[in-house]
């Protein structure tokens, strides 16, 4: 029975997502139109270079990774900075805290029901239509379930990393600021905006030490692979393992420091 | 309500020392925003590198023709991000009713609402967009010439005003609508496809960024006029009458929105 | 007696920024250091035994807020001790969160998009409330107010009324030991107020539930509360019944005449007959304050009526207001 009141506010969350129906059609529109914008832009591009294959991408891998990107990226985003900022600058935060759960499993279990819609309104559609159109460019097999179990944990990363710049408007009422730096870092260095392929030597080495490659390059390019090495595989899936747990870790402890800022000096 | 510039002017400076004052109070916010604004830049022209690194031109357009219309799209988005930047808030007040307090003021109200905030990080963007303006300029070896620098301030105007427009429209649609961020941020986003020429896309879509979504005037067609003067399109010279006529659009717009508003009140 | 809530001695001081004027002044504080210490609380404590309601007031910024975040751990205190429930709440919010619940002014705790039903079942879900147990409450909640109406409406759709209202309900929906009130009449009509007083009443009788009730509005204290609690600027300032505040200024009423020629005049004349009681005029009426351990209202009025024709007279009592002003004013001495 543990477990009934953690799955009680995803419910919730699900229901209030449902609730913005003109946001969730919107949002559709608006990712209709930047995948028409991606493509033709790509089109473009790959048509220019005069080969079909740049940094061992096809114009079609390209697509399917940029298009898969942002799809991610639209269903992860479930604005937690500018919903802990506002509750902290509203003195709101007081009463999540008075519930009688943590404040992480509180936001985490709450936003799961906004992340479970958008998977089913704009990710999967998407896939889908990226499926047919490209025609078998995606391979369908066991890459799948390492897919799935990638984005599992890309969803933990990214919501660690949100708790965690989200704990900084304690410090500071800038949330706009705060919110557009880590959504700035976050697209570029995982590779969202541009294929971390295509990233010149140094700037490559240096997305691969950082834990936002986690989110999105990692689970794509499990998705792209047919048959990929076993070895590669458990590279994949360890780093983030391990992305998710520092991560975590790393804002669970950040969290309580500032709680503790919050109990001794005010909201 | 007919009243002098002037008296727009002074009580828009006045407002404005108010504004900036309360921003001071908030003091990481500022630099912060700064900053952030700074690497949203940033990051834009790293997007445009790593890109340039790959391929040597898109659609025809080289690494400098790109860059210019990255820069030009920045400092055109400039006075929009300054000056309407309230346009943001707009949906709480009406939600909340607060907006009644604009009504009462004995001037128009769409000035007195947007001089309420002036957003000071806009200036970094203006500085960034110009720096790399000119950083292209040099390097397309284009002329420096005064006939030059007057196209390029009036195109830059015009497609400001269309930018304005498009935002004003679309913070509008909460008198109507009640959850109408989705469509400022979709508008919003919108803004960060402009700086691609229009030549990528298929007749199509450059039909309806042209006349449904009008983001090819935001930088697309006013630099052509510079860029590409041997062939410039009809609708490049009228891009200029067509801001004007988009952005008085959607000021009526706006100002109905307003006129029909009535406070909700609990 | 075992008390419900333990305060001893608790302080609670700030760090505050000093801000300077002007736009050269928040230039400054861009990058001041000057902090100054404020003590929001200090040297607090009280005992509140289980069941009881009690008024917690005092002026804007006197600290009881800080005092009530402290109660339900979301402040630490800088020094002294707090037992809530056997519990020190800072130490264990989580589980102190259980026992309490929280009706923070026009802060609402409810989904703001959900009818009011998807609110409750989720907190039922959240303060884990048997199923029985959550069903006895809602049949509770229908004896006591039409709730059937707001069950199914979105709580973005109600008015200000009713959502208080759903905010208190929700409050009590886990059968907590105590509750913390704050303002919870504040912008209402009085027929609103009226039934909200009323609910809240009644649930702290069915259920014995501790209230602890702040308010700027009298009504609320003199409808509710038997023990009244004054802090201002962070001391306390009274501590007791409220029928024996009201003894401790009760004993005055003002006697208010009205007589023909000059009310001023009159006026003097009668502060020299009795030097022992304050005597003013004003355009319709002679007001003497008659301090009832001296002299009964009734004998101060037979002494005016043997010299006087007195047209017209009023009583009045002193207010719970009034006294609570004057407390305010010059505290208890």
């Amino acid at each position: 029975m543990k477990w009934k009141k953690y799955l009680s506010l995803t419910r919730a969350g699900i229901l209030e997502a449902l609730q913005y129906r003109l946001g969730l059609f919107v949002m559709v529109i608006g990712n209709l139109i930047y995948l028409i914008i991606v493509y033709f832009l790509w089109r473009a591009i790959y048509a220019s270079a005069g080969t079909d294959v740049v940094n061992g991408m096809t114009f079609s891998d390209t697509l399917i990774y940029l298009v898969l990107a942002t799809a991610l990226f639209a269903f992860m985003e479930m604005y937690i900075v500018w919903e802990m900022g506002r509750s902290i600058q509203t003195g709101a935060i007081t009463l999540t805290l008075l519930k009688p759960m943590s404040y992480r499993s509180y936001s985490f279990w709450n936003c799961a029901g906004g992340v479970i819609v958008q998977f089913f309104c704009t990710f999967l559609p998407t896939f889908l239509v990226v499926l047919l159109v490209t025609k078998g460019a995606i391979p369908l097999g066991i890459n799948l379930l390492y897919f799935a179990v990638s984005v599992i944990l890309s969803v933990s990363i990214n919501f660690s990393i949100d708790l965690f710049v989200g704990t900084i408007c304690m410090y500071t009422e800038s949330i706009w600021g705060i919110n557009i730096m880590k959504q700035v870092v976050v697209l570029l260095l995982s590779g969202a905006t541009i294929p971390l392929a295509f990233f010149p030597e140094p700037l490559k080495t240096i997305a691969y030490c950082l834990p936002f490659q986690s989110i999105y390059n990692a689970p794509l390019s499990l998705l792209l692979t047919a048959n990929p090495q076993p070895s590669v595989i458990a590279e994949t899936l360890g780093m983030q393992l391990v992305w998710s747990i520092v991560t975590m870790g790393f804002s669970r402890l950040f969290w309580q420091v500032s709680l503790r800022r919050i109990t001794v000096n005010g909201g | 309500m007919h009243r002098g510039l002037r008296f727009y002017f002074c009580i828009y400076r006045k407002i404005l020392a108010q504004d900036l004052k309360s921003k001071m109070s908030y003091r990481a916010d500022f630099i912060i925003s700064t900053i952030g604004m700074i690497c949203t830049n940033i990051s834009g022209f790293l997007s445009f590198w790593i890109l340039f690194q790959n391929f040597p031109s898109v659609g025809g357009w080289s690494y400098y023709e790109m860059l210019f219309l990255y820069g030009f799209s920045l400092v055109a988005m400039t006075p929009v991000q300054c000056l309407l930047d309230n346009n943001w808030s707009l949906r709480y007040q009406v939600f909340s009713g607060d907006f009644v307090k604009y009504c009462f003021r004995p001037m128009n109200l769409f000035f007195y609402y947007q001089s309420e905030v002036f957003d000071v990080k806009g200036l970094g963007q203006m500085v960034f967009g110009i720096g790399t303006l000119i950083y292209a300029w040099v390097h397309l070896e284009l002329a420096c010439t005064a006939w030059m620098v007057l196209k390029l301030v009036v195109y830059l105007v015009s497609a400001s005003l269309v930018m304005a427009a498009l935002q004003n429209a679309a913070a509008a649609s909460c008198f109507w609508i009640e959850n109408s961020f989705y469509l400022l941020d979709l508008v919003m986003r919108f803004k960060d496809y402009a700086k691609y020429p229009m030549t990528i896309f298929n007749p199509v879509f450059r039909f309806v960024f042209t006349f449904v979504l009008p983001i090819a005037f935001i930088a697309y067609y006013p630099s052509l006029v510079i860029l590409r003067p041997e062939a410039v399109p009809l609708l490049s010279w009228l891009s200029p009458l067509i801001a004007i006529l988009l952005f008085y659009l959607s000021y009526k717009i706006w100002m109905k929105g307003a006129a029909g508003y009535s406070g909700t009140g609990s | 007696m075992s008390y419900i809530i333990e305060i001893k001695h608790i302080t609670k001081e700030f760090k505050v920024l000093n801000r300077h004027e002007g736009l050269k002044g928040s230039l400054k504080d861009l990058f001041s250091r000057d902090y100054r210490i404020v003590r929001a609380v200090d040297d607090i404590s009280m005992n509140i035994a289980q069941g009881e309601i009690v008024g917690y007031l005092g002026p804007n910024g006197a600290g009881k807020s800080t005092t009530i975040k402290m109660m339900t751990g979301i402040l630490q205190p800088s020094s002294g001790e707090i037992v809530v429930n056997g519990q020190i709440p800072y130490k264990n919010r989580t589980r102190n969160a259980k026992e309490i619940g929280v009706v923070f002014g026009q802060r609402s705790q409810l989904w703001w998009s959900l009818p009011l039903v998807e609110s409750f079942k989720l907190l039922r879900d959240i303060y884990e409330v048997p199923e029985a147990e959550y069903r006895a409450m809602l049949d509770l909640y229908r004896s006591l107010v039409d709730i059937e109406s707001l069950l199914h409406k979105p709580v973005r759709q109600m008015s200000l009324g009713q959502r208080t209202l759903s905010d208190i309900l929700a409050a009590f929906l886990h059968n907590p030991k105590i509750v913390f009130l704050d303002e919870p009449t504040i912008g209402l009509d009085v027929s609103m107020k009226a039934k909200i007083r009323t609910l809240i009443h009644a649930l702290n009788r069915e259920k014995q539930t501790t209230v602890i009730l702040t308010t700027h509005d009298m009504g609320d204290v003199d409808a509710l509360c038997r023990r009244i609690v004054i802090i201002d600027k962070g001391k306390m300032l009274y501590d007791n019944d409220i029928e024996h505040l009201k003894r401790f200024f009760g004993s005055y009423r003002t006697l208010k005449i009205r007589m023909d020629g000059d009310l001023q005049q009159s006026a003097e004349a009668i502060a020299q007959q009795m030097p022992e009681f304050r005597v003013s005029a004003d355009t319709d009426w002679i007001s003497v304050l008659v301090d009832e351990e001296q002299a009964s209202v009734m004998a101060v009025l037979a002494r005016l009526q043997e010299r006087y024709r007195i047209r017209d007279m009023q009583l009045e009592e002193i207010s719970t207001e009034a006294v609570i002003k004057k407390i305010y004013e010059e505290g208890t001495q």
